[in-house]
């Protein structure tokens, strides 16, 4: 409480700074603003820890490829960083002729980075190879997509075989960005590491593990963008060693780090640590399909017996957002009524057990991460969770064995990690909780569950599809179909240069408008 | 002359059955360790029904002998394939990446030679003494230190406080060599201390052997003096010693610059297989394995000959 109205007092000195500084501002001749306009030039010096699995939309993989995919391709759909508000992208604007039939209108003059001209042959080609190329990882995106139709060049029709209000948020991520159809006619397989989009940066090399480096694209359609004369980025695999380049002054920006690294940023002079919200839950996958975990109690029990916040302290050093649902209370689809709808309560945890016929406790298999901060994290559930009798018998594996282990080869009961997240909220419910889900590996579907899931894609109004999450996310909070502990924050070290930087929400960046102060 | 042309051809005919074995075994081993690139390669995408698919796209749904059999005639073709996670070609890769880790190992081989071998000189000489204690003691000490810590408190006081050298990183040694000499300067000196103690501790007790012997004796009693003594016949008789002890110690550094490399952030060999086997990428594990097992007996290789120029008794064995 105290540091709330800390907060409060500072936000109102910031206030009466700011305005004093803005009434001194008027009084000064108008060249004073050229320091604060944004500044055209130089290279922005990045550092990041996992390289791009491949730089083709379709065949890449992990959240983290967007460090570069939002650089080289532009989103048929665009989107507030912060906010997730949609915005004209490549498409200036969509509409919903029905439920079924999507309508896209194409920006003009829009060229690939290989001069060849982007319109509505080029989303056709894209949007069909997406949904059927042998090598695409992205075809379930577009499983509601009955067939795309051009109806004039910068014209396209999609025809759904099934209501998805979702699919132009979908449209913001992997399956809206465009690729040249030339270039993927001309090099075949060969785009995964040449790739060429309509963006902000074209693609100059890429050395695995070492370095991907971008120019700036001179003809791009927005006027007067990007700021930057191009983006030097360096993969470096270990966490300390990204964050170190920031502080040496050998980057300008270090991505996707840990609050651990944020310690010792923080101690460095002329480097500014952001934190920001993002949509990564930190949770334990559960298997409710066979005992012990099919049991509503025990699975209510967990819930009851975990200490949100001090996991949130310990493990994430107070940054995150404790939570016991996968959405961010920062998500528009977030109900803010059933976040923390489970409160720390030993006793009830016990009870819970000892109803489901479990007096003196019970062993539950689990699967976890062997890394030192997954198991420091680890720890803390597992003690938390033995205090009410609950004893973890805990395997800790690579991040990729822990995967084939729980959700392919079906061991154990439990399996804690983190999840990336998913561009609409609905695909996130199915990809977690849906009958063929992987990380679902009981392969069972609660009953109601699925009419919940589809009354969200079956209205485009937003407040109307709100409410429909609000009704499935405390379906599954009630149904304790996860163990939530609290929602990650995405951390960004960076140079006091670095201007109009936003990790937003979905910490997919984008280096459209960063500029570097002289 | 003849018997060592027949030495280096020996040698040479054995590093096929060598290559073949190396790769095979670790090969199984990759298949031995659980998980399955396909998971990778799925990514935040995977489905039960997608990961099949990516199995039978890259025929790792082929049995294990066939997988290795298909690499095995494309790499006697002189193709190495491309990375499964990356699609990058695995010659490519280990051409960039190779220079890095050669150019640590070398300046590192040339800073154990001279101070290792300085300094078991110097306690050889002087043995018994408080500087003989005090260098033992030091070697005993970068025996047991851990590379990747030095490593870390080099970065901490040299580069971050005295800004005398880069955090992380590699230059190219051809084109802008100044920086690549700086880059590596770090990473070379961490990973020489260990090869330093373990050179001066040999050079130690093999030169001491050396100079009790009956013939240094008798050198001495013909008035040689004592500089030519331990120059020309002392250091002469341990180089023998001396070059096996090198060439054993290339493979160690090899092995260390695994742990060096991340800690550097330097793109090279060891960093590139540590990432790849983590993440089941055989075809650039099994690259990189070829390559070094091809530098491991070359190396081996001119030692043997070296050893026989020096000493003709070696080439018969």
């Amino acid at each position: 409480m105290s540091n709330d109205i800390d907060q409060l007092r500072l936000d109102r000195r910031r206030v009466m700074q700011a305005t004093a500084a803005a009434a001194g501002a008027l009084l000064l001749p108008a060249t004073s603003f050229a320091e604060d306009a944004p500044r055209k030039g130089g290279t922005l010096r990045v550092a990041m820890p996992y390289n791009p699995g491949s730089v083709d939309p379709m065949t890449g993989r992990n959240l983290t490829d967007f460090n570069v995919l939002y650089g080289v391709f532009d989103a048929l759909v665009d989107f507030e960083p912060l906010t997730l508000e949609l915005k004209p992208g490549l498409a200036k604007s969509w509409k919903f002729e029905d439920l079924k039939t999507l309508v896209l209108e194409l920006q003009d003059g829009v060229t690939f980075h290989d001069g060849s001209p982007f319109n509505a042959d080029a989303v056709k080609f894209n949007l069909d190879r997406y949904k059927n190329d042998p090598r695409s990882n992205v075809k379930s995106d577009l499983s509601s997509v009955e067939s795309v139709e051009v109806n004039a060049p910068n014209r396209v029709t999609i025809h759904l075989n099934k209501p998805n209000v979702g699919l132009p948020v979908i449209l913001t991520n992997r399956v809206g960005l465009m690729v040249s159809p030339k270039a993927i006619q001309e090099k075949g397989p060969n785009v995964d590491r040449n790739p060429v989009g309509t963006g902000p940066f074209k693609f100059v090399s890429w050395q695995d593990n070492d370095s991907f480096v971008l120019a700036r694209n001179d003809n791009y359609w927005k006027p007067g963008l990007p700021y930057l004369d191009g983006l030097n980025m360096r993969i470096i695999s270990e966490l300390n060693t990204v964050a170190r380049t920031v502080t040496a002054g050998e980057c300008d920006v270090a991505l996707n780090l840990q609050p651990q690294q944020k310690i010792v940023a923080d101690r460095a002079s002329g480097v500014v640590t952001k934190v920001f919200p993002s949509l990564v839950p930190y949770l334990a996958f559960i298997n409710y399909g066979r005992p012990p975990l099919d049991n509503l109690q025990v699975r209510q029990a967990l819930n009851y017996a975990i200490n949100r916040d001090e996991i949130n302290k310990v493990a994430a050093l107070g940054l995150g957002q404790p939570s016991d649902t996968i959405l961010s209370k920062a998500h528009w689809a977030c109900d803010p009524a059933t976040v923390n709808y489970y409160t720390y309560d030993p006793a009830k945890a016990k009870k819970l057990l000892a109803d489901a016929g479990h007096p003196d406790g019970i062993e539950i298999e689990t699967i976890g991460w062997a890394d030192q901060t997954a198991m420091q994290r680890q720890e803390i559930i597992i003690s938390q969770l033995a205090k009410v009798g609950i004893r973890v018998k805990l395997t800790p594996l690579s991040p990729q064995q822990a995967v084939q282990a729980f959700m392919i080869d079906k061991k154990g009961a439990m399996f804690i990690s983190p999840s990336s997240p998913f561009a609409d909220p609905s695909q996130f419910y199915e990809n977690l909780f849906g009958k063929d889900a992987l990380r679902n590996p009981g392969r069972v579907e609660l009953p109601g569950f699925r009419e919940l899931l589809d009354a969200t894609m079956d209205t485009p109004d937003q407040n109307a599809r709100k409410a429909a999450f609000a009704k499935l996310q405390r379906f599954t909070v009630e149904n304790a179909l996860s163990l939530v502990q609290f929602i990650a924050p995405a951390i960004g070290v960076m140079s006091a240069k670095v201007q109009n930087y936003k990790d937003g929400l979905p910490a997919t960046p984008k280096f459209t408008e960063v500029w570097l102060s002289a | 002359m003849g018997k060592i042309l027949r030495l280096v051809g020996r040698r040479l005919w054995q590093l096929l059955p060598i290559i073949v074995f190396a790769t095979f075994v670790v090969f199984s081993l990759l298949q031995l360790v659980p998980g399955d690139p396909a998971v990778v390669l799925a990514g935040d995408y995977a489905s039960e029904q997608r990961i099949a698919e990516i199995r039978q796209l890259y025929g790792l749904d082929q049995p294990f002998l066939v997988q290795y059999g298909v690499w095995l005639l494309h790499a006697l073709e002189g193709n190495l394939g491309r990375s499964l996670l990356t699609s990058e070609s695995v010659s490519q890769l280990i051409l960039y990446r190779l220079p890095n880790t050669l150019l640590i190992a070398v300046y590192a081989l040339v800073i154990a030679g001279l101070v290792g071998v300085a300094l078991g000189v110097a306690a050889a000489t002087r043995v018994g003494t408080r500087l003989d204690a005090f260098i033992t003691g030091l070697a005993s000490l970068g025996v047991a230190l851990p590379s990747f810590w030095l490593a870390m408190i080099l970065v901490a006081t040299l580069s971050l406080g005295l800004h005398w050298f880069p955090t992380t990183g590699a230059a190219p040694l051809l084109t802008d060599p100044w920086s690549a000499i700086m880059h590596a300067t770090l990473p070379a000196v961490a990973l020489a201390v260990g090869v330093i103690a373990e050179l001066a501790r040999q050079v130690r007790s093999a030169l001491i052997e050396v100079l009790n012997s009956q013939y240094i004796r008798t050198l001495r009693a013909k008035g040689l003096s004592s500089g030519a003594v331990l120059w020309k016949h002392g250091l002469r008789n341990i180089s023998v010693t001396l070059l096996t002890l090198l060439g054993l110690q290339v493979n160690r550094l090899f092995s260390g610059a695994v742990v060096i490399e991340a800690v550097f952030a330097i793109p090279g060999v060891g960093s590139l297989v540590a990432t790849s086997a983590l993440n089941k990428d055989f075809p650039v594990v099994q690259g990189v394995v070829l390559v070094l097992v091809v530098i491991v007996i070359l190396i081996n290789l001119v030692v043997d000959v070296l050893n026989a120029l020096l000493d003709p008794r070696a080439a018969e064995a």
